[in-house]
């Protein structure tokens, strides 16, 4: 972090606004990200964390405020040029047709090709070198939409990485994942070395994988700062209005979070009785998992 | 050599090898022999001369070129809107031809060589336009198809209207127009689709990384750079000017541009560059045979091509359905 402290901003938000009807999707946000970090977004659900990846993709209209990348304003470059530099990797895509994990992967190309130019041998290497990185290239010609979802967030990486973009943004790149994928696809993401801005709900591995996080609530920027600084019970309980422990994970030594159903205002007199929801029981499936790769070596 | 290269050159070898078994079906009794020589400028006779340049050569170049075109708009469409069911029938461009046709033969009579395939383009630009003025406020692929059922439905109504008022010829020439064929047309008929269809297909090879972007879903192709709305209104007007043009000419032919892509899906590919190519050549094979059925299933008389290829495609989808089901 000390390294990445002294570089110029790669990408630069500054009073970041987006409004519908009055309601304010966004509101008058302001951060930057240095080249190579790799920073978490998180917030309940409707803090605007995905409204906040789209604005910075440049795909909405009506927003104010500036974000610029590479000092220069990202309204001021083409939807290509755009496309050269980022790369998305969405929440879960169903395709109608059979395409198959070489046709995901080579669309990767398209930022890079002219109107009339047609696949290369160095395109088809490209491709393969890329899913030979993310480990699927036995998969290549298989269909994409029979792949687990892990094995397709996985083809969707080694498009980004085809594409060849310089920051790449995962819109909950988790959900619908078991743990195990889970920690698959963000070891992949973390060995990538490029920059990483993701929206994640999963708070411990938000704060296990992202050397920076952005606390999001009500389109407001609650904070932005290292985990240990984000996670605490004080900004969590308020966030999410649910009463928040905070305690370091043993294994891993990052901040680990858990909740517990009554509200902190002490509204619900079984509080003492509470159960402790799903954090928990996901902390126990992921110290299991700590234990599995322990014996098992490397993931990816 | 790529098996996909050779998948192209057998389907470009069964276009042509169809083409020419197309020119020896017809009432008049001519040898392949005297096919051959009247092509190459030594016809026995005036007579086969004339059957051959002016009634089979147009009739199979036509059908090659019709089918081509039928199967790529379907194709493209398709793609675009990541919706198997979608066809040039479903975006109410047949119906808009059918009103012009409607209105130039209930207001025309007898002038209509010209103003009938005239009258049908415009009409199929109308409910084109009225399509994308529609989809330009809905900006939703799964409307702007339920946009077009709409327009069809509400063309087809004024058409029907205006045929039940008009006098009972005029209506008849009007249904035997829509029910599609191949019987009327001309040298000059093959040179406009052909040259719609190339400009298209220029068209479309430039921007077939775009499409292929739009089948993982909008938001996919916006990250890679795409103007979603953009290319997809500029494909459903390619798709237009090339099924009116075709419909201009042909009359209605059903169900081509919904089948002939399905299959080629099985073999050779979903992308569409690979689609395209297949979808040409199947369609063009397809439609020149199911012509041939046309001329020669009933002694005297011709089948119109609509209803064999409306028969043929409802077959085809049962069955396909009844494969799925049985998976």
């Amino acid at each position: 972090m000390s390294s990445l402290a002294n570089q110029p901003s790669l990408i630069k938000v500054d009073n970041l606004s987006w409004q519908v009807n009055e309601k304010h999707i966004l509101d008058q946000i302001s951060f930057d990200v240095k080249k190579g970090e790799i920073i978490g977004i998180i917030g309940p659900n409707g803090a605007g964390k995905t409204s906040l990846l789209r604005c910075l993709l440049n795909h909405q209209n009506n927003t104010t405020g500036n974000v610029y990348f590479k000092n220069k304003k990202i309204t001021q470059y083409s939807a290509k040029q755009i496309a050269k530099s980022f790369a998305v990797v969405a929440q879960k895509s169903t395709p109608i047709f059979a395409l198959s994990v070489f046709d995901v992967v080579r669309m990767g190309l398209l930022p890079h090709k002219g109107m009339f130019t047609l696949d290369s041998d160095y395109d088809r290497h490209q491709v393969e070198i890329s899913l030979e990185r993310v480990g699927l290239s036995s998969l290549m010609h298989q269909q994409f939409n029979v792949l687990s979802g892990g094995e397709q967030q996985r083809v969707l990486i080694a498009r980004a990485l085809v594409q060849k973009a310089e920051v790449l943004f995962l819109d909950e790149p988790t959900n619908h994942l078991d743990v195990y994928y889970q920690h698959q696809i963000l070891q992949l993401v973390q060995s990538l070395s490029i920059t990483v801005i993701m929206t994640v709900h999963d708070l411990n591995l938000a704060g296990h994988y992202c050397q920076r996080l952005l606390l999001l609530n009500n389109g407001s920027l609650v904070c932005d700062n290292k985990p240990n600084k984000v996670l605490t019970s004080e900004y969590l309980t308020d966030v999410f209005n649910l009463t928040c422990h905070r305690d370091q994970d043993p294994i891993t030594k990052s901040p680990r979070v858990s909740f517990s159903l009554n509200k902190h205002n002490g509204t619900d007199s079984n509080a003492d009785k509470s159960t402790r929801v799903t954090e928990d029981i996901n902390q126990n499936i992921r110290q299991d998992t700590h234990q599995d790769y322990k014996t098992s070596g490397n993931i990816s | 050599m790529r098996k996909s290269s050779i998948t192209y050159l057998l389907l470009a070898l069964l276009t042509l090898i169809s083409a020419a078994l197309a020119l020896t079906f017809g009432p008049a009794k001519i040898s392949s022999q005297q096919i051959i020589e009247c092509i190459f400028g030594t016809c026995s006779t005036p007579v086969n001369e004339m059957i051959i340049w002016q009634v089979r050569i147009p009739r199979v170049l036509v059908g090659l070129v019709a089918g081509m075109g039928l199967a790529i708009a379907g194709a493209i469409l398709q793609n675009t809107t990541r919706n198997p069911l979608a066809d040039p029938y479903v975006f109410g461009i047949v119906s808009g031809a059918a009103l012009g046709a409607t209105i130039a033969t209930i207001t025309l009579g007898n002038q209509l060589t010209v103003a009938l395939p005239l009258a049908a383009f415009l009409g199929a630009l109308f409910s084109v336009l009225i399509v994308v003025a529609i989809s330009t406020a809905l900006r939703n692929p799964e409307q702007l198809l339920l946009a077009g059922v709409a327009v069809s439905f509400m063309l087809t109504a004024i058409s029907q209207f205006i045929l039940y008022l008009g006098e009972p010829f005029a209506t008849n020439r009007v249904l035997f127009w829509l029910m599609g064929s191949l019987a009327r047309v001309e040298m000059s008929n093959f040179y406009v689709i052909s040259v719609v269809l190339f400009i298209s297909l220029l068209v479309v090879t430039a921007y077939h990384r775009q499409i292929d972007a739009l089948l993982l879903g909008d938001e996919s192709a916006k990250s890679l750079g795409v103007n979603v709305n953009k290319l997809r209104l500029l494909m459903l007007a390619i798709c237009a000017a090339i099924t009116a043009t075709v419909v201009a000419y042909c009359g209605g032919i059903g169900f081509v541009g919904l089948m002939i892509p399905h299959i080629v899906r099985q073999f050779i590919g979903v992308t569409t560059l690979p689609l395209i190519i297949g979808s040409s050549f199947v369609g063009a094979s397809f439609l020149v045979w199911v012509d041939v059925g046309a001329r020669s299933a009933i002694e005297s008389a011709e089948v119109p091509l609509g209803i064999i290829t409306s028969a043929i495609g409802s077959i085809f989808f049962i069955a396909i359905m009844l494969r799925s089901k049985t998976k």
